[in-house]
């Protein structure tokens, strides 16, 4: 079992005038390779807190106190921030902290938008008004794994006629990707099968229409500067040396980015965007909320990363946007093997997408357990008063949950649910439960429930 | 009747370019006719862009109509003589009914009445409460500016409402950012009962809370519903919000009214087209069935879809639920380009003449016939092609003329769409 | 009981101000020389002889030694045409400088602070009309009017207040309007009116004290540049005689002498500019402290 995340006992602290919030309190959680793990929880509760702690988005005021973050078993995330935390009694530094997180950014370069990315709650201001979508979905791919965009229009230019009908007729006899990889590696025509799959893939257009896209894309000419730069970064390299003078530097970049648009294309038509040829070249503004937030998800798939953290991404949309927001998710889930975490704080749209649900309070996560469980036997006293909580559609009673949420400057001394808690006892008020497994996947961090 | 509106119009002026010089306006609300009776929980329930946000504005008089009337606190009998006069078009008796039950009328006196006995609740707990003032003097304003009581007896009743809304006492003399949204929004709600109203609008009251807090929120709601016997009109767009509280329940489309009915038979029986996409949609084990993935976004409000405002999303759209001849053209267009190339020549070209008919050149009869058949299931602005005959300029494709559907009755509420109209 | 509470939570919120004001070392400087500067003209004003000043609206001029002398023990900033003493001549002239600055700021944030919150409620034709007449008093260039106005009423500090005032006011009628604008979308203002709150009540009750705070900042930041515009039109000849004490005619004094006692042009040009830098700085630890986000 491959875990993609591993979260330990992460601790994070934020320090402001008014004191000192204590927002992550211990979270544990493991992540398994291709599954959507759900964060639900309160205003409050640390979901986004720990969303942003995964990426290193942290604010310089916030200090990782202890615990680490795992990702693919070996890279540990919070390193550097928690290098630079204050030890007890000492007192916060701001200056070190912003060079921790300056070292961060160094260093995390390589994960963030390749191997990790993140889908924000409104898409209106995920977005760069004045760059047209094309732009900035290719602005990532470019940035981070620009070597297979090279590949691909130099695969262009070798590739034959005859290649691509046999191709097509491979497809036709209803070959997988695995075999249409074989053959272009074999005719050394790296870079073609993920055009030609994309076209293939594409439900809008009629087979004939397909296949006469695909003929299509052969024999492309390439200018001598082009061939440079495909060349250099197509073996590897970055565009460096010469190419680095201001005016070269940019028309090199343009040559990449041409490619890039027709990517973004295709990303967007595996997205169900309608017209994609004429969205990559419109701005945010000209797009709905749930278009807008399908070019979010496309940025954050675009180097087909590891992880893909969602923090609220339905929230700002309708509920029929929503709905196919949702129904896309579940899509890419079987397409991809990538892993989501979902953050949310409505249960109900956690339990359309999600496998396992974690449930937050006071900074820490109180229950896993897989999403028909959540409702059907919630453990924790906090679950079960959720989702009574919860209105449904039959106008069923409900019920809230008295008292507040706890001040983050002092959480309470032992569980942090007790002064609410129907169920407290003695031991809940004085010692912090640690995560029981009840029953197969099912966990939970409470006295009475876990013992 | 509380509130009674007749023929709602709201237009919003649009600034900036338009073609021709020709003044844009976005159609927020068009022709609402809204009821609510006394102690009445009544729901709307909409996206983003259905208007319900502007009709509520305008029931409590804070936005004027473009046209269209409200009444306020109006006897039955008179309502019915004043449809009654619309209809004969007995425009002098309308007019004097309209100055004398209006929500609009210019009687300073009749005024403060109604200011005393309405009020409303915003959404956002943050905004909607004067970060200058304490709380006292924010609950105490509806009272003190209506003269509903004095200096004294006013803070009296201040306390008494911060009781009854679960606030401590001590509340009275802190300001606004030392309060949760929850504790907020009680206040709000406090303000709004504070001159004991018959009618009272809330604005998508537990949107901006959490889901333990709205619980709480909306137990309070039920339970000064039940005291007090409150008018009640209840906006937002989560349904299970409204299954909870309501008991009429309106779904509102770009700015009209689609279905109205019992919430036992809206809600859990939809029979509108986009109501029952939109209450497939909602997340959650509760609802049944396959879930009804609408395509596309809410509509353009400055240039509606013709007919039927739905009909362009709509799975069950027929021909006469106003397709216009652009929307069958330019899903002619994708058919033949991009579908099925291999059917039509190169040059094949879809066009409309001079009278609104389609006409596309260069192509065979029988092919277009094939592809309409072929393809009138999934592409519905086909299923608009009343007749398709060989002429002079090419292939003529005659469109259905298009009705706007009006509130037909049927099953215990009134729905518009034209499935049930009357044939 | 809530008596007590009331004045303990007013304290808690006062001191967190305070200290956010006082945790930005810059705006706490600028504060002390602001302070100096206020102090100086308050006892030139109430007790010149405490200081040692005999003559606080005039300069003590030595006709017998006119050429200016550098600093020394009797004279700390050295002396300047004619014979004037500079230090002494500085510091009553800070009191006139602060006093002309401070008319003209408060008549100008008065005047355009009204017109700018009454034009953005009544709206419609006559808000058009009054940002059109704004837009005429902009086009004025100051020292153009102060000119006509000196040509006019005469030559003197008051008049130069009067004038550039008239030229002040439009800025801020557009600030406080724009403000009084974005302070209308707020829900509570509907929730006043769906209350019964009438429309004047609703301007001074919900919409003045939320929109005028940061023209607070906005005044405090003029107070510089009104002082060195005043300066500049004193340094021209702005003035009733050849003794006033003023930093722009002091300058104006040591200009034949610049090459050989640059100290005469340097000093109160100095004073000028410190002043405008200090309340500078003021101004933004005052936006610290109004600003929500930057308090925390």
């Amino acid at each position: 079992m491959s875990y993609t995340l591993q979260v330990s006992d992460l601790n994070v602290q934020f320090y402001t005038r008014r004191g000192i919030y204590k927002a992550l309190n211990g979270v544990d959680l493991s992540l398994k390779q291709g599954e959507i793990f759900g964060v639900a929880g309160e205003s409050g509760c640390g979901k986004t807190t720990l969303g942003l702690t995964i990426m290193g988005l942290l604010p310089k005021n916030a200090a990782v106190t202890q615990g680490e973050v795992l990702l693919a078993g070996n890279r540990d995330l919070t390193a550097c921030l928690r290098n630079a935390a204050p030890s007890e009694g000492e007192k916060f530094n701001i200056k070190q902290s912003e060079e921790a997180i300056k070292k961060l950014n160094r260093e995390s370069c390589d994960i963030r938008g390749t191997k990790i990315s993140m889908v924000f709650q409104d898409p209106m201001t995920s977005l760069n008004p004045v760059l047209q979508i094309g732009f900035q979905i290719a602005e990532t791919i470019i940035a981070h794994q620009p070597r297979p965009l090279a590949e691909r229009k130099i695969a262009r230019t070798k590739v034959t006629h005859d290649d691509l009908g046999q191709i097509i007729k491979l497809l036709k006899e209803g070959a997988d990707e695995q075999a249409i990889n074989k053959y272009a590696e074999s005719k050394n025509l790296h870079g073609i099968e993920d055009q030609v799959l994309s076209v293939w893939r594409r439900n809008d257009l009629g087979e004939t229409k397909k296949e006469k896209i695909i003929l299509s894309l052969h024999s492309e000419k390439l200018g001598s500067f082009e061939k440079l730069v495909l060349e250099r970064v197509g073996s590897g390299k970055n565009i460096g040396g010469w190419m680095r003078i201001p005016g070269i530097n940019r028309a090199a970049k343009n040559v990449l980015l041409k490619e890039g648009y027709i990517k973004a294309t295709e990303l967007l038509s595996m997205l169900e965007v309608p017209n994609p040829d004429k969205v990559v070249r419109m701005y945010p503004h000209e797009l709905s909320g749930g278009m807008r937030q399908r070019i979010v998800i496309a940025i954050a798939l675009a180097n087909n990363p590891e992880l893909v953290i969602l923090d609220e991404p339905t929230s700002a949309l309708d509920v029929t946007v929503q709905a196919q927001i949702l129904e896309l998710t579940r899509h890419l889930k079987h397409r991809f093997n990538t892993s989501f975490i979902f953050i949310s704080h409505d249960l109900s749209v956690l339990s359309e997408v999600c496998d396992r649900i974690g449930i937050m309070y006071a900074g820490r996560i109180v229950e896993i357990a897989p999403i028909d469980a959540v409702f059907s036997r919630p453990l924790h006293p906090y679950t079960r008063m959720l989702t009574k909580a919860i209105p449904t559609i039959d106008g069923n009673e409900i019920q809230g949950i008295g008292g507040t949420v706890p001040d983050m400057r002092n959480v309470p001394i032992g569980c942090s649910f007790n002064p609410r808690c129907p169920d407290a006892t003695e031991k809940c008020r004085s010692a912090k439960p640690s995560m029981v497994e009840v029953e197969e996947g099912h966990f939970v961090a409470c006295f009475p429930k876990g013992d | 009747m509380l509130i009674a509106t007749r023929q709602l119009v709201k237009h919003f002026p649009i600034k900036g370019e338009s073609a021709f010089g020709k003044s844009l306006t976005l159609k927020a609300v068009e022709g609402v006719n809204l009821q609510v009776r006394e102690g009445e929980v009544v729901g709307i329930v909409g996206e983003s862009g259905s208007g319900k946000t502007t009709l509520g504005r305008m029931l409590l008089g804070l936005l004027k109509p473009t046209a269209g009337q409200i009444f306020f606190d109006i006897p039955d009998e008179v309502l019915q003589q004043y449809d009654a006069c619309i209809a004969n078009k007995d425009l002098g008796k309308a007019a004097e009914i309209e100055k004398q039950y209006s929500i609009f009328s210019k009687n300073r006196g009749r005024q403060r009445e109604i200011r005393k006995k309405t009020n409303i609740v915003f959404q956002d707990p943050y905004s909607s409460l004067d970060p200058r003032l304490n709380i006292l003097d924010i609950i105490m304003e509806p009272i003190v500016a209506t003269g509903y009581l004095r200096s004294k007896e006013a803070v009296q009743r201040c306390m008494e409402l911060l009781d009854e809304v679960g606030l401590p006492g001590d509340f009275a003399y802190r300001y606004p950012h030392e309060l949760s949204g929850g504790q907020r929004q009680r206040v709000a709600l406090a303000r709004g009962i504070a001159t004991l109203p018959k009618f009272l609008v809330l604005d998508e009251p537990t949107s901006a809370l959490d889901v333990s807090v709205q619980a709480q929120v909306l137990a309070l709601l039920r339970k000064i519903r039940e005291k007090y016997n409150i008018g009640m009109v209840l906006i937002t767009h989560n349904i299970a919000v409204i299954s909870y509280m309501a008991d009429q329940v309106n779904v509102m489309y770009a700015g009209k009214i689609v279905e109205i009915g019992q919430k036992k038979d809206v809600i859990l029986k939809p029979i509108h087209p986009y109501n029952i996409a939109l209450i497939s949609a909602v997340p959650g084990k509760a609802v049944k069935g396959t879930k009804i993935i609408l395509k596309g976004d809410t509509p353009n409000l400055v240039d509606p879809p013709g007919g039927c405002s739905f009909h362009p999303r709509c799975p069950v759209s027929f021909n006469r639920c106003g397709w216009s001849a652009s929307e069958v053209v330019s899903d002619l267009k994708y058919l033949i380009e991009d579908k099925y190339p291999d059917r039509f020549k190169e040059g094949t070209n879809v066009s409309i003449n001079m009278s609104g008919d389609v006409i596309i050149t260069n192509a065979d009869l029988i092919s277009v016939k094939e592809l309409i058949s072929l393809e009138k299931k999934w592409t519905k602005s086909l299923a608009a092609i009343d007749d398709v005959s060989e002429t002079n300029e090419g292939v003529k494709l005659k469109l259905s003329p298009c009705i706007v559907p009006e509130m037909y009755p049927q099953d215990n509420r009134l729905v518009a769409c034209l499935h049930y109209a009357p044939l | 009981m809530s008596e007590a509470e009331l004045k303990t939570r007013k304290w808690e919120n006062t001191r967190l101000s305070l200290s956010v004001f006082f945790a930005n070392k810059a705006a706490v400087i600028g504060l002390i020389i602001v302070m100096a500067y206020v102090v100086d003209a308050l006892l030139v004003q109430f007790a010149p002889q405490a200081i040692g000043i005999h003559s606080p609206g005039t300069l003590v001029e030595n006709f017998y030694n006119t050429v200016p002398s550098p600093p020394s023990l009797a004279h700390p900033f050295g002396t300047t045409y004619p014979g004037v003493d500079l230090f002494t001549s500085m510091v009553k002239a800070v009191r006139i400088d602060l006093f002309y600055s401070v008319l003209v700021v408060a008549i100008g944030a008065a005047v355009g602070s009204i017109v700018g919150v009454v034009s953005a409620n009544v709206g419609g034709l006559m808000d058009e009309i009054v940002m059109r007449i704004t837009d005429v008093f902009f086009s004025i260039p100051y020292l153009i009017l102060a000119l006509a106005v000196g040509f006019i009423l005469g030559r003197s500090l008051l008049n130069m207040s009067i004038a550039l005032a008239i030229v002040w006011w439009p800025l801020y009628a557009r600030y406080t309007r724009s403000q009084t604008l974005s302070t209308k979308e707020f829900t509570f203002v509907e929730a006043a009116k769906a209350s019964g709150v009438s429309r004047l009540k609703i301007m001074y009750k919900h919409i003045l004290p939320n929109a005028l705070p940061p023209v607070f900042i906005q005044i405090s930041l003029d107070l510089g540049s009104i002082m060195v515009i005043f300066s500049t039109l004193a340094f021209i000849g702005f003035i009733e005689n050849a003794s006033i004490p003023e930093l722009g005619y002091l300058s104006s004094l040591g200009l034949n002498y610049i090459q050989t006692a640059p100290w005469t042009v340097i000093f109160p040009g100095v004073a000028i500019t410190l002043f405008a830098l200090a309340v500078n700085l003021v101004g933004d630890g005052l936006r610290d402290v109004m600003d929500p986000r930057r308090r925390s």
